[in-house]
């Protein structure tokens, strides 16, 4: 497995970005952090578009840069390719020929332009102008285009960011199909947690320059739940659940979907997209839509109902204003987040260890891509 | 054995022609420098670059005429390596050219160049293209227009200029005697139906110069839909 070992700092008159991870480059690394936490700095780094390094870079045993030895790969020999976050594509050049720009220049080419027309769609577009094209279709071709320079590592900084929400969810699809396709490790930078919980394996989480988190796409994001309330209150995020289950049944024949949790399920609503059996499929539910109950719940319209026990309850210790906790609860064996007042925590007198009851609806169990 | 206007008209247009050409080669990365540089002294090059713009062109011709002279090191060094004196030769009217039309060449660019940036350089590089190659194949593209316009406005400036050239040039026939001083020529012997043949085919000359770079820079009628 290829690992990016990262190990520099970048001072800006009013910024400074310092790191040292490293990086094990399976499937899709997402980089998550809000407006100027560094994530677009640090993929600028690595593609080699920033020049006031001070430390290394090293790619699968590829030394990129390293300040010490005055080591210093040029951005257009480095194999990697970055796909920006406003396409960039060469308004001179139709659909085609920005494409063939990039295949020209490979030097060990592999790939056919004709085969990655079809995998990324554009098929039908190839002739015409860039600057007619919608936002989605830009971002389809630059990223057709990254993908024929055939880099060892595929950049995306924040792809979807100018997309509606059935172009994101096309895009996200198109990232993952090219991902499995061409087994091409991918950072993908976003400040959505949404989009990187549907398509990340691994994610490294940034903020104001600094490595906060790094592992596990669930774990982190779980570890986001207890890290946002001490990052800086413009950074917090929803506080939430990610799951990854397989689905036991597409359809219960009352439109809804059920995904196996051990001994216990979970309904959602049935998806239009075709899934299969024992596919797992990627959701998450938020912390706020999550209640808790003493006793079993009996005749209610809440679908969703598990069992499980309190391992932790959490209190912001950096602001008491929010009169709120957070209650870890453990259901067969997966944490789920539930956000409640403090007020319904000593009405109910919760502890730890205690059995209850954690209940939510079908429609609160949300996914990106289906 | 042609008229000695003909003649004029022979050297004018091979000094302008020279003279754009070095302008081009020499002004195309001055400009870049320029549009790229962050340095408080961009501020000293770009005042020296338009200097011309405000000069008298007999000031910049008077000190040609001194640094051209063989008693001084760049005269000097010219007669050395040539075995020919600077001043008064068809080359001492190139290279004035050169530094007198300078910001109507780079000015162009620099701001064509600015207006660029580096986002598509920075796509270029993405893909594997080098410097020089992203030069020809993003760059010169995308400020086809402005190296058009630079190039005509260096050389129909050239083609009308008079001070410099005969501070430092004369008025040597088929050597450096050009269409402006043909022109002066007759005037001043009084030869006015000869001064108005010259006069004119400059004026329309530069007319159809001018009027043609303006249709280039016409913004083109796009072409092609997005299916």
């Amino acid at each position: 497995m290829p690992t990016l070992k990262l190990d520099f700092n970048l001072s800006y008159k009013v910024f400074d970005f310092s790191i040292n991870q490293t990086l094990d480059l399976t499937g899709i690394t997402g980089i998550f952090g809000h407006s100027g936490s560094g994530k677009s700095t640090l993929l600028r780094a690595i593609a080699g578009l920033e020049k006031n390094i001070s430390g290394s870079i090293i790619f699968d045993n590829d030394t990129l840069i390293n300040t010490t030895q005055k080591t210093f790969k040029k951005a257009e020999q480095r194999h990697i390719s970055l796909a920006f976050q406003n396409s960039r594509l060469f308004p001179h050049l139709n659909v085609l020929d920005n494409l063939k720009y990039a295949a020209k220049r490979c030097t060990n080419s592999q790939l056919n332009i004709n085969e990655i027309l079809t995998l990324t769609e554009l098929d039908n577009l190839t002739g015409a102008n860039v600057g007619e094209l919608s936002s989605g279709q830009k971002q389809r071709v630059a990223l057709a285009r990254a993908l024929l320079s055939e880099p060892k590592l595929l950049l995306l900084d924040e792809p979807l960011s100018a997309l509606d929400q059935t172009s994101k969810t096309k895009l996200l699809r198109l990232i993952i199909k090219v991902q499995q396709q061409l087994n091409l490790p991918i950072l993908y930078v976003s400040h959505s947690l949404d989009e990187l919980q549907q398509v990340c394996d691994n994610m490294l989480i940034l903020s104001e320059g600094k490595v906060i988190d790094y592992g596990n796409i669930h774990h982190t994001i779980h570890q986001l739940n207890f890290l946002s309330a001490s990052l800086p209150s413009e950074q917090l995020i929803h506080q939430q659940t990610s799951l990854s289950l397989p689905i036991s049944n597409t359809d219960n024949g009352k439109g809804l979907m059920v995904l196996t949790l051990a001994e216990q399920e979970i309904l959602l609503p049935r998806s239009s997209e075709e899934l299969s059996i024992d596919q797992h499929l990627r959701c998450f539910i938020l912390a706020s839509d999550i209640s808790i109950c003493l006793s079993e719940p009996q005749n209610s319209t809440i679908v969703n109902q598990l069992s499980g026990t309190i391992s932790t309850i959490e209190s912001s210790e950096f602001d008491d204003s929010t009169h709120s906790v957070l209650v870890t609860v453990i259901c067969s064996g997966q944490a789920f987040y539930v956000h409640i007042s403090t007020y319904s925590q000593q009405k109910l007198a919760l502890y730890i260890n205690q059995h209850v009851y954690l209940q939510f609806k079908a429609g609160a169990v949300r996914t990106f891509l289906y | 054995m042609p008229s000695p206007d003909f003649l004029a008209l022979i050297v004018t247009l091979k000094m302008a022609a020279l003279t754009t050409l070095i302008l081009l080669l020499i002004g195309t990365p001055l400009a870049w420098y320029l549009a790229k540089m962050t340095s408080r002294f961009k501020v000293i090059i770009e005042a020296i670059v338009a200097l011309p713009l405000v000069l008298p062109p007999t000031v910049l011709g008077f000190y040609l005429l001194i640094a051209f002279s063989p008693q001084h090191l760049p005269g000097q060094l010219w007669q050395q390596a040539t075995g020919q004196q600077l001043a008064f030769s068809f080359s001492a009217i190139v290279i004035g050219s050169v530094l007198y039309s300078l910001p109507f060449v780079v000015q162009p660019l620099q701001k064509a160049f600015e207006q660029l940036g580096d986002s598509l350089l920075e796509a270029g590089a993405m893909l594997g293209a080098g410097p020089i190659d992203r030069f020809f194949t993003i760059v010169l593209p995308l400020t086809k227009a402005s190296f058009i316009t630079a190039a005509s406005l260096g050389f129909a400036h050239t083609v009308g200029e008079f001070g410099v050239i005969l501070m430092i040039g004369g008025n040597i026939p088929g050597e450096t005697r050009v269409l402006s001083i043909a022109l002066f020529d007759h005037v001043e012997a009084f030869d006015y139906a000869r001064a108005h043949v010259l006069a004119i085919s400059l004026l329309i000359g530069s007319m159809i110069l001018l009027a043609s770079v303006y249709l280039l820079n016409l913004p083109r009628q796009k072409s092609g839909r997005a299916s």
